[in-house]
């Protein structure tokens, strides 16, 4: 045993393989035990093939092929022949995912025929239950795979629902400013001379008995009528000019716009590469200005509130500073699909330069290799960060940023739809798990592993969604986000026919056993060599620090006939997986999940707490009674203070009106204008108290309906009749 | 459209309207007549949103209380008896984009508009309603009105009126849709201006009985009223109407609504002891009518012309 546990250790720590006692993986077709179940896709139901929704509601572009064919069976299947109609729509279900892996592709309801044909041949219950869910199919897109070109596809597509929305706002807004300046322009011929000449009288009644009218009599009358000012001409000129500018505008295809306007096609928004996107949209620049300025313009003019005097001035700088964002919202995004193997200097500068001015291009990377060797070679292992990081350095230039492999593409399709919202750059990274590496193992499948063995997890990070991280950023597609790795179960049976259930972490050794070029890192141990000194990679994992080597790391596989295997890695991979988890560790932070920060000051505060929490207990009365007693003396004093003051300053001899409470009736006014007027809101006041009598005062105070006004002592002491006017003065004081 | 720099250097140039602007002519109103109170009030509210005169209608059928639309200085509509609602209706239908109020009387509300009262209710269209309720028929020289308390004396009702009075508030809370119920009186100026105020704001057919005096021909009605402030309970609540310290100090009786618990408004509106004053009733949820009846449709002279034709095909011969 010793020998054995040397050989391995050698292995372990040198890559060097001693033939007697460890086997090359190569040629043996050995993937990682939790792939066992998954060798053919087409006879499980998951949420891939998609459905590319044409004519989509509420944002829903895309939806999963099973999750269409569910929607028809909830409506469908129920009753006495439920379970049949069920069982026969799963089966076509079945033959549309075998249909496609064949490399077919198409429309949901033409692969939905072509795979019913032959069922229906065979079975008469079968054709009647394909017939009525066909009937309940109701929405139709290109049906597309977890393949290769999945990203682009599908990412296009969602660009391009949204590009149509915005078009279709767009339009309607510029129809409608186009419609309302040219009433202008109408209105004025109208009521001008040449707009009343008996031709124009004619041709404005339409069809019916035209002879019945005298048309030139009309115009006459009509033309002596004063007509009001024309249009001045600078105005006309200027909304003359709009209506071209916005008929002309190439942003959008028009579909209100007049005939006969020359009009250059509508520019295209989909590049191939960052500098074509960059150059085109600089070109574009001064056409969206004057664009923007026009329909900011004509909002004005249609309100009747455009006033040369002031708003000359303002146009004519208009957008020297460039268009905000807000203001770039109306326009078309920009849409660069790209590769990540043709992202070299100036095309990697420029994506940088994009990204730093926050434009509003949005950017797909996609990657279809993550474990591209380093090209400094001698041993260094580290899997190149350029793709596989971009994701990660573009969140600190504060644009929208979403990761993610192909196949968690489906359930991040809000977060995607946000980002093609987001006014701004985004850029989506995503790794397509399509590679020639990998060969035999489905890209979805090697998509998913990439997530699950946290290379390349699934996040969004979105800046219009709050102004923190817990609100901008969500890591919660990923397996298990509290763990370090997803673990599974693996089930086997052993030697004597005993079922056994092994939970198994997913770390990403397993993930690079499943690619050809890595395969010298791995050793197979015979079957009979197996003993306690080999020990689960996670195990060692999870142990810091080398020490003394006692054990040596297997990562348990499968070969072709689905027979287990152990497979022992060096350790250069040990310490791959280690940096691996680390970032991984960083992004749970970001994500809220450890975060240490937190746990820090949770634990402080903890420990605060339970030291006061302790001395409490120690004195319990005095704790109590001391903060209660400090604020029932301290409360109430304030709070008569204020009104107090107020009432003090007024003297008792000084006619006033309770200003707040007045009504504003007018009879006090007439009374005395003099005297009484009405403040910035219309209610009473006196302004001066000596501009009438003290009868007068008497008099409005009486008169008044809410009896407010406050007469006072008399100013002059010999008013006649003095006694009298005080004793009904009395009741106001 | 939005714009957002632009938009804010447009807004430097905003005229700011004093109250004079929305002042038109000297009231004909009596003295110490209420509408003076409501009409300070409004003009109040005009200044302070700063709302353009030429896109600011006051629509109004007969009555004292509908010659308010002279009085402003905006667009105005002295309508026909009964029918400020349909005529309001029909220009918020068309140009959704101006602020229409009505100001109508208990007369002209409740007795011959009544119909199209309740349906105005039902539609909730974004209209601000005023109903001024002096109780009386006053432009005609006092004959009993709806609203008249029973036992009330006047030209048609010598020995007093027969019939118990009309409850505005608890009709308009009978309605469905009723979407904003409340009532203010005239002579607490703060609280009518609050109220106002708040009808303004509320998306769709804001109701706001005021109780309104008529010192002319009714001059004892809320004699009682006025000089008694607990006989007026203050509604209040977090999302209604807060109260001031000044008009916490003087109306002491006040009490703490849900406005969107319509049970306790109905109980409210019904009670004969106090004069409830506040939002009675508000659902923000309810859509409006000129809303859901939305056309996309751009109204070019082509499709009106079409329209028509259509329409006068049909009786062709």
């Amino acid at each position: 045993m010793e020998a054995d546990l040397q050989a391995y250790v050698a292995f372990y720590l040198t890559g060097k393989k001693q033939p007697t006692q460890v086997d090359g993986i190569d040629g043996l077709k050995l993937r990682p035990a939790l792939f066992s179940g998954f060798r053919d896709l087409t006879r499980l139901r998951y949420d891939y093939p998609l459905v590319l929704i044409d004519d989509p509601v509420d944002e829903r572009y895309v939806e999963s092929l099973s999750g269409l064919i569910d929607a028809i069976l909830d409506k469908l299947a129920q009753g006495a022949d439920g379970e049949r109609i069920r069982k026969n729509v799963l089966r076509l279900e079945q033959g549309i995912r075998t249909l496609l892996s064949t490399g077919r592709s198409g429309l949901f309801s033409e692969l939905w025929d072509q795979a019913a044909a032959p069922l229906i041949k065979a079975d008469k219950l079968m054709a009647d239950s394909l017939a009525r869910a066909r009937a309940n199919l109701k929405t139709d897109g290109e049906v597309i795979d977890c393949t290769g070109n999945l990203a682009f596809r599908l990412l296009g597509h969602a660009w391009g629902m949204t590009q149509m929305q915005r078009a279709r706002r767009f339009n309607a807004d510029i129809n409608r400013l186009i419609l309302k300046l040219s009433d202008i322009i109408q209105a004025d011929f109208i009521n001008s001379d040449a707009g009343k000449t008996a031709e124009n009288l004619r041709h404005a009644f339409g069809s019916g008995p035209l002879d019945n009218f005298n048309f030139d009599a009309m115009s006459r009358i009509l033309k002596k009528v004063s007509a009001r000012e024309n249009l001045p001409k600078r105005r006309r000129q200027r909304v003359l000019d709009l209506i071209s500018t916005l008929q002309s505008q190439q942003f959008f295809p028009t579909t209100g716009s007049k005939a006969g306007v020359p009009g250059s096609p509508p520019y295209s928004f989909a590049f191939d590469t960052c500098s074509d996107a960059l150059k085109a949209y600089r070109e574009r620049i001064p056409k969206a200005i004057e664009l923007a300025r026009a329909i900011a313009m004509a909002e004005l003019e249609i309100k009747g509130e455009y006033s040369e005097a002031k708003h000359d001035a303002l146009f004519e700088s208009f957008g020297e500073n460039g268009l905000d964002t807000e203001e770039l919202a109306i326009f078309p995004d920009y849409l660069v699909r790209i590769n990540a193997t043709s992202l070299s200097g100036p095309e990697q500068s420029t994506l940088t330069e994009i990204l730093s001015a926050d434009l509003p291009i949005k950017i797909v990377v996609q990657t279809d290799d993550i474990l591209e060797k380093s090209l400094i070679e001698h041993g260094h292992l580290t899997f190149t960060l350029r793709s596989k990081q971009l994701a990660r350095m573009s969140m600190g230039m504060g644009i929208f940023v979403l990761q993610a492999p192909a196949s968690s593409l489906y359930r991040m399709r809000q977060p995607i739809q946000r980002g093609l919202d987001y006014a701004g750059s985004a850029l989506f990274s995503i790794y397509s798990g399509d590679s020639p590496n990998t060969a035999g193992i489905a890209p979805y499948l090697v998509g998913a592993a990439a997530c699950e063995s946290r290379l390349f997890p699934a996040f969004s990070f979105n800046p219009s969604a709050g102004r923190d991280w817990a609100a901008r950023f969500t890591l919660l597609t990923n397996p298990q986000v509290s763990n370090d790795w997803p673990v599974h179960e693996v089930i086997y049976q052993d030697e004597r026919i005993q079922t056994v259930t092994d939970p198994v972490p997913f770390t990403l050794i397993d993930f690079v056993a499943c690619d050809a070029r890595y395969s010298k890192h791995f050793a197979r141990v015979p079957r009979t060599n197996w003993s306690a000194c080999l020990t689960p990679v996670a195990t060692t994992l999870a142990a810091e620090g080398r020490g003394q080597v006692e054990t040596v790391p297997y990562l348990m596989m499968v070969d072709g006939e689905n027979r287990l295997q152990k497979v022992i890695v060096d350790e250069k991979l040990i310490r791959e997986a280690r940096r691996c988890r680390t970032m991984w560790n960083s992004l749970q932070e970001l994500g809220g999940i450890h975060n240490s920060h937190a746990e820090r000051l949770l634990a402080s505060e903890k420990k605060l707490w339970q030291e006061s929490a302790s001395q409490a207990e120690a004195v319990p009365a005095k704790t109590d009674a001391a903060p209660a007693s400090a604020a029932v003396t301290a409360s109430p004093t304030p709070a008569p203070a204020t009104g107090a003051e107020s009432e003090a300053e007024r003297s008792p001899d000084e006619a006033y009106i309770e200003t707040p409470r007045c009504s504003s009736c007018n009879e006090c006014i007439q009374l005395n204008s003099k005297m009484f007027a009405y403040d910035g809101n219309k209610q009473a006041v006196i302004v001066d108290a000596s501009a009438g009598t003290y009868a007068q005062l008497v008099e409005a105070a009486e008169n008044c309906p809410v009896a407010i006004i406050h007469p006072g002592k008399p100013r002059n002491l010999n008013e006649a009749g003095l006694d009298e006017l005080l004793k009904r003065a009395e009741v106001f004081m | 459209m939005k714009f957002s720099a632009t938009e804010c250097l447009l807004e430097l140039y905003e005229e700011k309207l004093e109250l004079e602007d929305y002042q038109s002519g000297v009231p004909r109103w009596c003295n110490g007549c209420g509408d003076n109170a409501i009409l300070t009030a409004i003009q109040r509210l005009c200044r302070d949103e700063g709302l353009r005169p030429e896109k600011t209608v006051f629509v109004s059928g007969i009555g004292c209380s509908s010659r308010f639309p002279h009085y402003m200085k905006t667009y105005g509509f002295h309508g026909i008896h009964g029918r400020a609602f349909p005529v309001a209706e029909g220009v918020k239908m068309a140009r959704p984009d101006l602020t229409v109020f009505v100001n109508t009387g208990d007369g002209d509300c409740c007795s011959i508009g009544a119909a199209h009262w309740i349906h105005a209710i039902r539609y909730n269209m974004n209209l601000t309603v005023f109903l001024h309720d002096n109780q009386i028929y006053g432009l005609t020289k006092k004959q009993a009105s709806p609203t008249s308390p029973i036992g009330t004396r006047s030209n048609t009702t010598p020995r007093g009126s027969y019939l118990d009075a009309l409850n505005p508030l608890t009709v308009t809370l009978g309605v469905a849709n009723a979407s904003f119920v409340a009532q203010a009186v005239d002579w607490i100026p703060e609280s009518l201006f609050e109220i106002v105020k708040a009808a303004y704001h509320h998306k769709g057919f804001s109701f706001v009985r005021i109780l309104q005096r008529c010192p002319e021909w009714l001059p004892k009605l809320h004699e009682a009223d006025m000089q008694e402030p607990d006989s007026v309970q203050l509604l209040h609540h977090e999302n209604a109407l807060q109260l001031s310290p000044g008009l916490s100090k003087v109306y002491k009786n006040q009490l703490r609504h849900d406005p969107l618990d319509m049970n306790r408004a109905r109980e409210i509106a019904s009670s004969t002891d106090v004069v409830p004053v506040g939002i009675l009733y508000q659902n923000r949820e309810i859509p409006c009518y000129e809303d859901t009846r939305r056309s996309t449709v751009l109204r070019t002279s082509d499709t009106v012309r079409k329209g028509f034709e259509a329409e006068l095909d049909k009786y062709s011969v």
